[in-house]
C-alpha cells in the first residue's frame, strides 16, 4: 500500500500560502521610528518589516498613530510643518528620508488612497490620466486609464461614461477610481488609509475583494480601525495602542505577527483584550 | 420630569416663546424695507428725472455746454478702458499675492504675518486716501501725469485688496482632500497648484474681480484727485488727459441749467446699468460654476 | 464576494474530502490484512493513521482560524460546524481501522472460520460503501441520499447480529474461541463505522436544512 502525498501538502499548493519568514522579501524595513507634531510625540520607537504581495493592516484604538505611520511610508507627512520624523524605514533597502531622495517619485511608486473618497472635480478620465499627465507617463494614455480601471474593477460600469463627471458616481464606486487613479501610475506598493470606512457594507466587500486580488501584484499597507476587517483580508497584522508617559500620549508598537495568529493566540494581553473588544 | 406632565395636553396653548419669535421677524421685515424703500426712492427719483435724456445723443455726443447735444461719450470711454486696465492689473498681482499667501508663505514667518495685516487694513482705507497717494507719486512722483494710466493704476491699488482677499477664499476653499490626492500621486507644488487649485478656484477669483471692478467704476474722488479732467470733447486714450462717468455725472450736478441736472440723472442711469450689468454677470458666473464638494 | 472566506471554505471540505479518501484507503488496509492475516501489511496500517492525525489537526486549526477571522454566519457557519464534526467521525472511524488492524495482529497466525470471515468482509464492504455515500452526499448537499445511509446501516446493524450468532456456535471449539472473541470486536468496530457515516449524513442534512436532527433514535 502506497503513502499518497498528504493532503495538507496538498491543500497548501491550491492556496497562497504565505511563504514561510525567511523567503519573504521585505519592502519597508522600519527602525526606531519616532513622530512628532512639535513637543507631542505621537507615535514612539516603532521598528516592523513590511513584505513583498503581503497585505499588512495596522489596527489599534483612536489616538495610537497608526495614521501618521502609514503616513510616514509616502513622506505625506512632509507636507505637515511641523511633523517631525527620527529613526529610519528603508524602502527596498534605501533610506526613504535620506538627502537626495525625490518625494515626487517616492509618491509614484508608493500610492495612497484615502478615508474620504477625493475623486477631482473633472471626468473620469482625466482622474485616472492625471497622474500619468503630471509625471510625463502619457504614451498610450487611454491604455494606461483602461487598465488601470480595469484592475480597479471599475471598467465595466464606466467604460461608457469616461467623459462624464467623477463626482456623479457612488461612493464605493468613487473609492475605486481613486484606486484606479492611484494603479495608472504604476506603483510597487498601495498604502490605504482606513479605505473603506466611508463606505456601505456591500462596497466594502468589493474592495476588499478588489485587495486579494491586488496583492498578487503590489504590496498593500491598509490601516482600519475595523479589526474583523483586519481579520479578513490581512496576512500581517500590527497592533498599535496608547501609551502615557509624562502625561503625554503617545502610540506604540504592541504586537506583530501573522494575522490568525493574532486573532487566535496573541501574544500580549493588550493585543487580547482590543481583538475580543474588552478593551477599556 | 414628573409623569403628571403627560397629561398636559398636546394641542392648543400658547407657548412663551411664540410671540417672541414673531416680533424678532417683524423686526427684520421692518430692517429689510427700510433698506428697500431708501433704495426704492433713489431708484424712482433718478429715472423720473433723467430717463427721457437716455437716448443714442447722450451716448454718442461728446459734452457741451449746450445741454440738448451734451452727451458724455468720452466719459463713458474713459470708464470702459479703465475697466478693462483694472482688470488687466488687478487679476494677476491679486492672484499672484493669494497663491503665495495660502501655498507658499510660512505664516510663522513675521513679514509674512505682516504683509496679510497690511492687505487686511489697505481694503478698509478710504478711497480719497488713495487719490492723494496717487497724485503725489504716480502723477508727480513718477511724472505720468494726469493720464488715464495714472487713474487706472490708482484704481488698482485701491480695489486690489479686495481682489486678494476674494482670490485667497476661493483658494482656500478648495478642499485639502484634493490637494493630498495630488500630492500622493507625485505631483509637485506648482502642478498641484496649476492643474487643481487655480482650476477650481477660477469660477471665485473672477466674481471676486467682477465684484471689485463694479465697485472701482464707481468711484469719484480719487480720479478727480488726480486730475480727471471736466470738459474733454476728444476721445480719451491711455497716455492722454481723461474724464470719467462719475466725475462727468459730479460735474453736470455743479451746473445751474437744470436740463443738465436731468443730464446727470440720464449718466447715472447709464452708470447704474454698468454696474448692475457686472452685478449679474458676477452672480451668473457664481451660480454656474458652484461646486458641491 | 468574500473570495478569500470562499476560498478557505473550498479548502477546508477538499482537505476533509482527501481525509474521506484516506480513511477509505485505511479501511480498505485493514479489510485486506485481515483477510490475508498479513501482519505486515497490519503495521503498515497502523502506521498510516498519522497521516489521517495531521490532516485532522489540520483542518481543525483552519477551523480556528476561519472562524477567528473571517466570523462566517447563516449557510457558512453551517458549513464550517458540519465540517468540524465530519472531522471527528472521520478520525473515529481512522481509529477504528488501527483497533481492527491490531486484533488482525493478535490471531493472524489463527486459521479463520470462512463462513464468519466472509460475513465480516460483507460488512467491511458495506462499510465502504457508506463512507463513500457519505461524503459524497455531503459533496453534492444531497439530503435524499444522505438519508439513505440509514438503510444502509441497517443492513450491517443485521449483519452484526448475524456475526455474533456465528461466533456464539464456533465458541464451542476452543481454538476457534479466542479467535472469536477478537471477531467480536472488529465485527463491533465496523458496525461503529456504520455509524458515524450515518452521522456524517445527518451533518449534510443539518446543513442544508438549518436544524439538527438524528436520522434514528440511538435507543433502538
Amino acid at each position: 500500500m502506497t503513502i499518497i502525498e498528504s493532503p495538507v501538502q496538498v491543500a497548501q499548493q491550491q492556496t497562497r500560502e504565505l511563504p514561510p519568514p525567511e523567503k519573504r522579501e521585505i519592502v519597508f524595513d522600519v527602525s526606531a521610528l519616532t513622530v512628532s507634531y512639535g513637543e507631542n510625540p505621537a507615535l514612539k520607537n516603532v521598528s516592523l518589516d513590511v513584505y513583498k504581495n503581503f497585505v499588512t493592516a495596522f489596527i489599534g484604538p483612536s489616538g495610537c498613530g497608526k495614521s501618521t505611520f502609514i503616513r510616514c511610508f509616502n513622506r505625506m507627512n512632509d507636507l505637515i510643518p511641523s511633523a517631525v520624523v527620527e529613526g529610519t524605514i528603508l524602502y527596498r533597502g534605501n533610506d526613504l528620508y535620506g538627502p537626495d531622495v525625490d518625494a515626487v517619485e517616492v509618491r509614484r511608486r508608493i500610492g495612497m488612497v484615502f478615508q474620504k473618497p477625493n475623486p477631482f472635480p473633472k471626468s473620469i478620465y482625466d482622474n485616472v490620466a492625471f497622474g500619468p499627465r503630471v509625471l510625463g507617463m502619457t504614451d498610450d494614455l487611454d491604455g494606461r486609464v483602461e487598465r488601470a480601471l480595469h484592475q480597479a474593477a471599475l471598467w465595466d460600469e464606466v467604460k461608457d461614461r469616461l467623459k462624464d463627471g467623477a463626482l456623479g458616481l457612488s461612493g464605493g464606486q468613487q473609492q475605486r477610481l481613486c484606486i484606479a487613479r492611484c494603479l495608472a501610475v504604476e506603483p510597487d506598493v498601495l498604502l490605504m488609509d482606513e479605505p473603506a470606512s466611508a463606505l456601505d457594507p456591500i462596497s466594502t466587500t468589493r474592495i476588499e475583494d478588489l485587495m486579494h486580488d491586488l496583492k498578487r501584484e503590489y504590496t498593500i499597507v491598509i490601516v482600519t480601525h475595523n479589526m474583523q476587517q483586519a481579520a479578513r483580508i490581512a496576512d500581517m497584522t500590527a497592533f498599535f495602542s496608547v501609551q502615557v508617559e509624562d502625561g503625554r500620549r503617545s502610540g506604540v508598537l504592541v504586537e506583530y505577527d501573522a494575522t490568525p495568529t493574532i486573532f487566535t493566540k496573541p501574544a500580549d494581553k493588550r493585543t487580547e483584550d482590543y481583538v475580543t473588544g474588552r478593551f477599556g | 420630569m414628573s409623569v403628571a406632565s403627560a397629561d398636559v395636553p398636546i394641542q392648543g396653548g400658547r407657548r412663551r416663546g411664540v410671540w417672541r419669535g414673531r416680533i424678532f421677524v417683524g423686526l427684520l421685515l421692518l430692517s429689510m424695507a427700510v433698506g428697500f424703500i431708501a433704495l426704492g426712492t433713489l431708484f424712482f427719483d433718478v429715472l423720473s428725472r433723467g430717463l427721457a435724456y437716455v437716448d443714442p445723443v447722450l451716448l454718442t455726443n461728446p459734452p457741451s455746454s449746450d445741454p440738448d447735444i451734451a452727451g458724455a461719450r468720452p466719459a463713458i470711454l474713459a470708464t470702459l478702458y479703465l475697466g478693462i486696465l483694472l482688470i488687466l492689473f488687478t487679476v494677476p498681482i491679486g492672484v499672484g499675492t493669494a497663491i503665495y499667501l495660502e501655498e507658499y508663505a510660512d505664516r510663522n514667518r513675521w513679514y509674512n504675518r505682516l504683509l496679510e495685516l497690511n492687505i487686511q487694513n489697505l481694503a478698509a482705507v478710504p478711497s480719497i486716501v488713495y487719490g492723494i497717494l496717487g497724485l503725489a507719486f504716480l502723477v508727480r512722483g513718477l511724472g505720468l501725469g494726469r493720464v488715464l494710466l495714472a487713474g487706472a493704476l490708482i484704481l488698482t491699488l485701491l480695489v486690489l485688496p479686495t481682489v486678494i482677499i476674494a482670490a485667497r477664499e476661493a483658494i482656500r476653499a478648495v478642499p485639502g482632500s484634493i490637494r493630498e490626492g495630488a500630492y500622493a500621486l507625485g505631483a509637485t507644488q506648482w502642478q498641484v497648484i496649476s492643474r487643481q487649485v487655480l482650476p477650481n478656484a477660477i469660477p471665485g477669483i473672477a466674481t471676486g474681480s467682477i465684484l471689485a471692478l463694479a465697485r472701482a467704476i464707481g468711484e469719484t474722488a480719487p480720479l478727480i484727485l488726480i486730475g480727471a479732467l471736466t470738459f474733454i470733447s476728444f476721445n480719451p486714450t491711455v497716455m492722454g488727459p481723461f474724464t470719467a462717468l462719475p466725475v462727468q455725472i459730479y460735474n453736470w450736478t455743479k451746473l445751474p441749467d437744470p436740463k443738465f441736472k436731468a443730464l446727470a440723472a440720464a449718466a447715472i442711469i447709464v452708470l447704474l446699468i454698468m454696474v448692475l450689468l457686472l452685478n449679474a454677470a458676477a452672480i451668473w458666473l457664481r451660480n454656474r460654476y458652484q461646486k458641491r464638494w | 464576494m468574500r473570495i478569500s472566506l470562499q476560498e478557505e471554505l473550498d479548502q477546508l471540505e477538499a482537505s476533509l474530502q482527501e481525509e474521506g479518501t484516506l480513511v477509505l484507503r485505511a479501511l480498505r488496509g485493514c479489510l485486506n490484512a485481515l483477510e490475508r492475516h498479513d501482519a505486515e501489511l497490519a503495521d503498515e496500517v497502523i502506521a498510516f493513521d498519522d497521516e489521517v492525525d495531521e490532516t485532522y489537526v489540520a483542518i481543525e486549526e483552519g477551523i480556528q482560524s476561519l472562524l477567528a477571522r473571517q466570523t462566517p454566519v447563516a449557510i457558512d457557519l453551517r458549513n464550517v460546524l458540519a465540517v468540524l464534526h465530519i472531522n471527528l467521525h472521520l478520525e473515529r472511524m481512522a481509529d477504528y481501522c488501527v483497533t481492527v488492524a491490531k486484533l488482525t495482529k493478535l490471531v493472524h497466525d489463527t486459521p479463520p472460520d470462512e463462513t464468519l470471515a466472509e460475513a465480516l468482509e460483507d460488512m467491511g464492504t458495506r462499510a465502504e460503501e457508506m463512507i463513500q455515500a457519505a461524503l459524497d452526499s455531503f459533496a453534492n448537499r444531497d439530503v435524499e441520499s444522505a438519508e439513505s445511509l440509514v438503510d444502509m446501516d441497517e443492513l450491517i446493524d443485521a449483519a452484526n447480529r448475524r456475526v455474533v450468532h456465528q461466533i456464539l456456535s464456533i465458541s464451542a471449539d476452543p481454538d476457534l474461541r479466542e479467535w472469536g472473541l477478537r471477531m467480536l470486536l472488529v465485527s463491533r468496530c465496523l458496525e461503529r463505522i456504520g455509524d458515524h457515516a450515518v452521522d456524517i449524513g445527518e451533518q449534510t442534512a443539518f446543513l442544508v436544512s438549518g436544524q439538527f436532527r438524528e436520522f434514528t433514535d440511538a435507543s433502538h
